[in-house]
């Protein structure tokens, strides 16, 4: 099976932090003001991916 | 590097929490990895008039505008409308929440605090499982400061309270994620706040329009993240606007933000040597999402309560207690009972909505605030109501207003 990871457009992040505040893994930071996701850590539950208001982070194999 | 206390956050949360403690004699450290404090804005800016009796703020630079009152539409456009002539002529003001949050940072400066920019806490210093200090990054360098307590004033990502083992991961269906214009230009001549309810204009939440003054409108949308898509607060926000808000589609965009506000229970709030308080709390409220006032009101006791703790040299779980059992007793309840609210809300269908509005559309209310809302809802519809009623109850004691 393919493990999937969040990844956050940088270029189109608005910093609101909703998807830092619902990771159950805690694997989303702030970095440089934009979120960012440590893929080591992320289950690939897709919560964050589904939180953002603005579509900005997708799913990637 | 060394201080009494550490504050992590200058939003209103932080900036007051430092005040207060540094009006006490407390030595203390806010920390904000911005550039500049209230920048970028993530917030509707309206906030109830109430915040005048408190005397936190000095000027009045940050009003922006008074508002008239509130109307509430429900799916199929019914009005319900809380005006100020029938609450008392108190209401809500629309704010300039960049120039609100650089005053009260200021007044915590004028108290003794010091204000430190572009400082990014990246982790919690800790000898075993004590609470030492904080890690700082600032302009490429990482260093470590002391500190008797730190508080986490750290907004909706709160990573202080999970460094101090505190779960404050939001439940998707306990976060509201948003986006909001700000337009210009805009021929719509109204002074009332605007909200829009429905399941398919914004499901488990609202549009927004707050009237800035000077053809100024801040139009925006919340929406449970349990019921998000990817992008789909800004794709109803869009749809909304051309459709029912065309006055707005042809006004100057002149700010887009997308933000997130916690709509949970509150999280436990002190261990030994750290405090957590506004929306790193978890103390916005569950029905409107607003978070000023509790932050003003949860700040101050915070203050007050760290300052007691410097003078007596106790920095332990049981002594910061007293600022857990303060903001319980000043809004505690208020967040509980609407926590219950908003989940009785959930339940009803854009027909049940339709029918409670109707039977409110030409209600008049006793004051401007969420409070004599349900009061009314209960009054008119015992029995579908049935839950709510102990609620109601419960808060006779202690009246709060609150938009
Ligand atoms: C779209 C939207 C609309 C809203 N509308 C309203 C409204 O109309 N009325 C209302 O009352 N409330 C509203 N709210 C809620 C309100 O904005 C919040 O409740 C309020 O900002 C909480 O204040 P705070 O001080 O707890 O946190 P914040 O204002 O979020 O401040 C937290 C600060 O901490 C800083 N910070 C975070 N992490 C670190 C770190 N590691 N190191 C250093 N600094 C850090 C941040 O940069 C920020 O400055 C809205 C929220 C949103 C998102
Ligand atoms: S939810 Fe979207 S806009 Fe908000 S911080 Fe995360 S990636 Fe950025
Ligand atoms: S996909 Fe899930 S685990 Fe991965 S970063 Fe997003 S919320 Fe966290």
């Amino acid at each position: 099976m393919v493990k999937h990871k969040a990844k956050v457009d940088e270029r189109e992040c608005l910093s609101c932090g909703g998807c830092i505040s619902v990771c159950p893994v805690d694997a989303v930071f702030m970095k440089n003001l934009r979120a960012f996701v440590d893929q080591s850590l992320c289950i690939g539950c897709s919560i964050c991916v589904n939180t953002c208001p603005i579509g900005a982070i997708s799913l990637e194999e | 590097m060394r201080y009494d206390v550490i504050v992590v956050g200058a939003g209103p949360a932080g900036s007051v929490t430092a005040r207060f403690a540094a009006k006490r004699g407390a030595k203390v450290l806010l920390l904000e990895r911005r550039a500049e404090i209230g920048i970028p804005v993530l917030c509707g800016e309206g906030v109830s008039q109430r915040i005048d009796k408190w005397n936190i703020l000095e000027s009045k630079n940050w009003i922006a505008n008074k508002l008239d009152g509130a109307k509430i539409f429900s799916p199929d456009g019914t009005k319900v409308t809380l005006s100020k002539e029938m609450a008392g002529n108190e209401t809500g003001y629309v704010i300039y929440r960049d120039v609100f949050d650089k005053e009260l940072a200021h007044l915590a400066g004028k108290a003794g605090a010091e204000v430190m920019l572009r400082s990014e806490v990246i982790g919690l210093v800790k000898e075993g499982d004590k609470i030492k200090g904080v890690k700082v990054r600032r302009m490429k360098e990482d260093f470590e400061i002391e500190a008797d307590i730190v508080v986490g004033a750290d907004g909706v990502e709160s990573k202080i309270g999970r460094w101090a083992g505190i779960d404050t991961t939001v439940k998707p269906n306990d976060l509201e994620t948003c986006v909001q214009y700000t337009f210009s230009n805009v021929d719509y001549p109204t002074d009332y706040g605007e909200f829009y309810l429905g399941k398919k204009i914004a499901p488990g939440g609202y549009i927004w329009v707050f009237p800035k003054g000077d053809g100024v409108f801040n139009v925006g949308i919340g929406i449970l993240a349990n019921f998000s898509k990817p992008g789909l607060a800004l794709k109803l926000l869009n749809a909304f606007i051309e459709k029912k808000l065309p006055d707005f589609k042809k006004g100057i965009p002149l700010r887009l933000l997308a933000g997130a506000v916690p709509v949970a229970k509150p999280v436990e709030t002190v261990r030994d040597n750290l405090l957590l308080v506004g929306d790193a709390a978890r103390h916005a409220d569950p029905i409107t999402g607003g978070g000023i006032t509790t932050s003003l009101e949860g700040g101050r006791i915070a203050g007050e309560v760290i300052g007691d703790a410097v003078e007596k040299q106790r920095f332990d779980r049981e002594r910061l207690a007293e600022y857990e059992k303060r903001w319980k007793e000043a809004f505690g309840q208020k967040l509980l009972r609407n926590y219950m609210v908003k989940e009785i809300m959930l339940d009803f269908d854009d027909k049940t909505l339709n029918m409670l509005a109707d039977s409110l559309k030409d209600y008049s209310f006793e004051e401007f605030s969420t409070l004599s809302l349900l009061k009314a809802l209960v009054l008119k519809h015992p029995t579908l109501l049935m839950k709510l009623k102990p609620l109601i109850k419960l808060s006779e004691k202690k009246m709060e207003k609150k938009i």
